[in-house]
């Protein structure tokens, strides 16, 4: 009776403390700061020497350890290649459309195709108009419409700080970091003219001149279209906020697990939808379930010595425990073949020192040089 | 008596010579030779009763297996060679350099993905990194910066942690309708490993954090250089840089020598071959945070920093790759499949055999782990009808899987990433599996 009535004090004291869901060890919603998980989700705070199932050794996370040194200031440079919307990271330069339409097509037209059309396997880079293309982001390809929302650089990201970090950093993709700054300027002029985007009210003709100045002012036809709001101070609030309510990307909210639907979840007969025709399954390799042994490569064809080798000869010739002179050590067969060929087959085949005649065996003399053969052929 | 003894072929042996060899004190050369050189006896099946697997000699009762020193490094049987990773055009972007190659799901067991058969994703192909050329250098908002060699990073206390990890697009390219026949590539953006490594909190707990540091960007070393941003708190719970995979190192495939290791959150984030940690008070906005891995939403506008895989489930078996075609009416059958989820750890599975209209509750069975695959059970007869076989999950944090149409209302067909909808196969009269979607 006692024993109970503080387990409903103690889950009362849990729900009060915004704890809830405490089924699995230890699983908690809040950090040990009291905010709530940043990804909806449970966290394993260590008691009791345990993390969930996990046990711990806590005086390891609270020893101080003196390892490795701090980085020079040349080290810190010639690695922090990034380029924040802010500028943080964007060097000065400069370059023109038309020289960005001349690096395009020795560097990058063969992947992305004329005009930053795209090619297979490469996305494109522009689809008409930015302004425009930004307003097919609502589109669905659904009951029939097959135009689906436009995704490039003009039309969906956010910030023009990451097509020159991207350029920079990861192309031509064969050969990133080879571009020079001005080379980067000059790509960025022409992919964002492609774009027809404005900046400051201006398109960008063949004439333009981009440079550090102008590129931050470069403003996005997207630049809100993205949620959470993860910018400034309350960003991680904001995140924190976002991914707590599950409704914003399609969780049911599961209050209690014993009430989730178990009977007549829908009404009527299962709407199918199935594979179109055969589906996607140019898979490679193909799929199969066979326990069988690799096909062999034609033209690849076994020694005809090996065989004979592995069945009758391996036992002593494998290793050095007979005295025998091992398959594979150079060294003891450039002794044998000293005296020539003939005089090893000769050996094999009537016997030498604690080897008996063909070994013991009652094969054909031919066979026995095959043997031989395949032995000093894995011995070079 | 059947099978033959090698006691007669002693006989063709030459006879007191085994004091020849240098070094046979230890055996007998003759025995030894001898058992090599009879071929085994032929039996004809059709004089006994019985499966010539038990009837017939076999090459490998017979003979020498390879030695010891042949395989030092081992390799899985010639036999397997049909378990591998797989690829599809569809998937070859960047000329297979910035592709995946899919895990054989179907062939797992258990919880663990073996190395070579992790799945693997790149941007600009699969770098081999030699580890004396490598570091790790952690700045920014930190009072100390530090650069670390292998060896010393190696020298903090090590953590051993069983995590999945998955690409956010895994079942991507079905929001608009089943498209393959098949699990692996349906469900193949995935695998499960014992990690080892270190806590990024107990590194930077001695270099003094600022306080307006909120963001930290990891950079790998590659031919892509990819950056993600990850928020503080992550960074502070569980976040890890890993050199070990399921007891050795990584593989190139995972990020050789070290990789970031995000527990639950999309693949994309535990980023390979690391080489840089920076902290700031800002996002830093990377190539794939904005062109990719945001999830459109039919308002228009697109989720971003959608950080962890939702709860998730599939059943493993049966499936298009391993049907049920070869069961009889009658027979008792082990439905299994796997269960996960990057918010927390995995509570329960229901199983439906009518699509989602009714559920029964299967079995958790083995280890059940936070942001682990969890494998789920349920012994079935089997009465040769057709199903629609069905799995729903849920975690610890309260989450269960949607309905594909409860998922669609909210996420429309043009997210790409984060598709958790209930999974279904059809298993048809014949036991044959197919890809379907219950829109009810």
């Amino acid at each position: 009776m006692f024993k109970s009535y503080r387990k409903a004090i103690l889950s009362v004291a849990l729900v009060a403390a915004g704890t809830t869901a405490l089924f699995a060890v230890g699983a908690s919603r809040t950090y040990p700061n009291g905010k709530k998980v940043i990804d909806g989700g449970s966290t394993y705070p260590v008691k009791h020497g345990m993390s969930s199932l996990y046990h711990v050794n806590e005086e390891a996370h609270k020893a101080h350890f003196k390892l490795g040194r701090p980085a020079t200031p040349d080290e810190i440079k010639a690695w922090d290649i990034d380029v924040m919307p802010d500028g943080t990271g964007l060097p000065e330069g400069h370059g023109t459309v038309e020289e960005g339409d001349e690096i395009y097509e020795e560097k990058c037209a063969a992947c992305h195709a004329d005009f930053g059309a795209g090619g297979a396997g490469y996305p494109a880079l522009q689809k008409g108009n930015a302004y425009e293309a930004h307003k097919t982001l609502t589109n669905q390809r659904v009951d029939g419409n097959d135009e689906g929302p436009i995704r490039v650089f003009g039309s969906y990201w956010p910030h023009a700080s990451t097509l020159w970090w991207y350029i920079k950093t990861g192309m031509p993709h064969p050969h990133p970091m080879s571009l020079t700054d001005n080379e980067v300027y000059a790509l960025c002029a022409y992919i964002i003219s492609l774009n027809e985007l404005k900046i400051d009210g201006e398109e960008l003709d063949d004439d333009y001149e981009l440079n550090r100045e102008k590129f931050l002012k470069l403003e996005m036809p997207n630049k809100d279209g993205f949620v959470p709001k993860i910018d400034g101070k309350n960003g991680l609030e904001n995140a924190r906020k976002f991914f707590n309510d599950f409704t914003n990307y399609g969780i049911p909210a599961l209050k209690d697990p014993k009430k989730r639907c178990m009977k007549n979840c829908f009404k009527g007969k299962p709407k199918l939808a199935r594979i179109s025709g055969s589906g996607i399954s140019d898979y490679l390799p193909p799929i199969s379930n066979k326990k069988e042994l690799p096909k062999k490569k034609a033209g690849v064809t076994e020694h005809p010595g090996k065989k004979t080798y592995e069945a009758s000869c391996a036992v002593c010739h494998a290793t050095d425990a007979m005295g025998a002179p091992v398959v594979g050590n150079k060294k003891d067969w450039e002794k044998r073949l000293a005296k020539g060929i003939e005089k090893v087959y000769h050996n094999a085949i009537h016997g030498i020192n604690g080897m008996p005649p063909k070994g013991g065996t009652t094969l054909p003399d031919d066979k026995i040089k095959e043997v031989v053969d395949y032995m000093v052929s894995q011995s070079k | 008596m059947t099978k033959l003894s090698n006691a007669s072929a002693s006989e063709t042996i030459a006879s007191g010579r085994r004091d020849f060899f240098k070094k046979s004190a230890a055996f007998s050369v003759s025995a030894m030779a001898a058992a090599t050189l009879v071929d085994p006896v032929k039996v004809d099946a059709k004089e006994l009763k019985g499966d010539p697997a038990i009837l017939e000699e076999k090459p490998w009762g017979t003979s020498f297996g390879y030695p010891v020193t042949h395989n030092r490094y081992g390799q899985p049987s010639p036999y397997e060679h049909h378990v591998t990773r797989r690829n599809t055009k569809l998937l070859s972007s960047g000329n297979w350099y910035a592709s995946i190659a899919m895990c054989p799901i179907q062939d797992l067991e258990g919880i663990i993905t073996p190395n070579g058969l992790f799945f693997s994703r790149c941007h600009g192909g699969v770098a081999e990194i030699d580890p004396n050329q490598h570091r790790l250098m952690i700045h920014g908002l930190v009072e100390k910066t530090l650069v670390l060699t292998m060896d010393e990073l190696k020298r903090y206390p090590s953590v051993s942690r069983i995590h999945f990890i998955e690409c956010p697009a895994n079942g991507g390219p079905e929001w608009r309708g089943p498209q393959f026949p098949s699990i692996q590539f349906a469900k193949g953006m995935m695998s499960c490993a014992e990690w080892t490594g270190v806590y990024i909190k107990d590194i930077i707990k001695d270099l003094g954090l600022k306080p307006e540091a909120r963001w930290m960007l990891a950079e790998g070393a590659d031919n892509s250089h990819m950056g993600r941003t990850v928020p503080i708190d992550k960074v502070l719970d569980d976040a890890m840089i890993v050199w070990a995979q399921n007891g050795e190192a990584l593989r190139p495939e995972q990020g050789y020598p070290i990789r970031l290791l995000v527990p639950g959150w999309e693949g994309n984030l535990c980023v390979k071959w690391l080489c840089r940690l920076e902290f700031a008070s800002e996002p830093f906005y990377a190539k794939e945070e904005t062109a990719k891995y945001t999830a459109l939403k039919p308002s228009g506008k697109a989720i971003q920093h959608f950080y962890a895989n939702e709860v998730n489930s599939v059943i493993t078996s049966p499936c298009p790759e391993k049907p049920w075609t070869d069961l009889k009416k009658g027979d008792i059958v082990e439905i299994e499949g796997l269960a996960w989820s990057g918010m927390g750890t995995i509570e329960g599975v229901d199983i439906s055999f009518d699509g989602g209209k009714n559920w029964v509750e299967a079995k958790l069975k083995g280890l059940v782990l936070p942001k682990a695959w969890t494998r789920f059970s349920y012994i079935y007869k089997w009465e040769g009808k057709p199903l629609l076989l069905s799995s729903r999950a849920r975690d610890d944090a309260g989450h269960i899987q949607p309905m594909v149409r409860q998922e669609r209302e909210v996420m429309g067909v043009e997210s790409v990433y984060h598709r958790n909808g209930i999974h279904t196969w059809e298993v048809t009269a014949k036991g044959e599996v197919n890809n379907v979607q219950v829109l009810s």
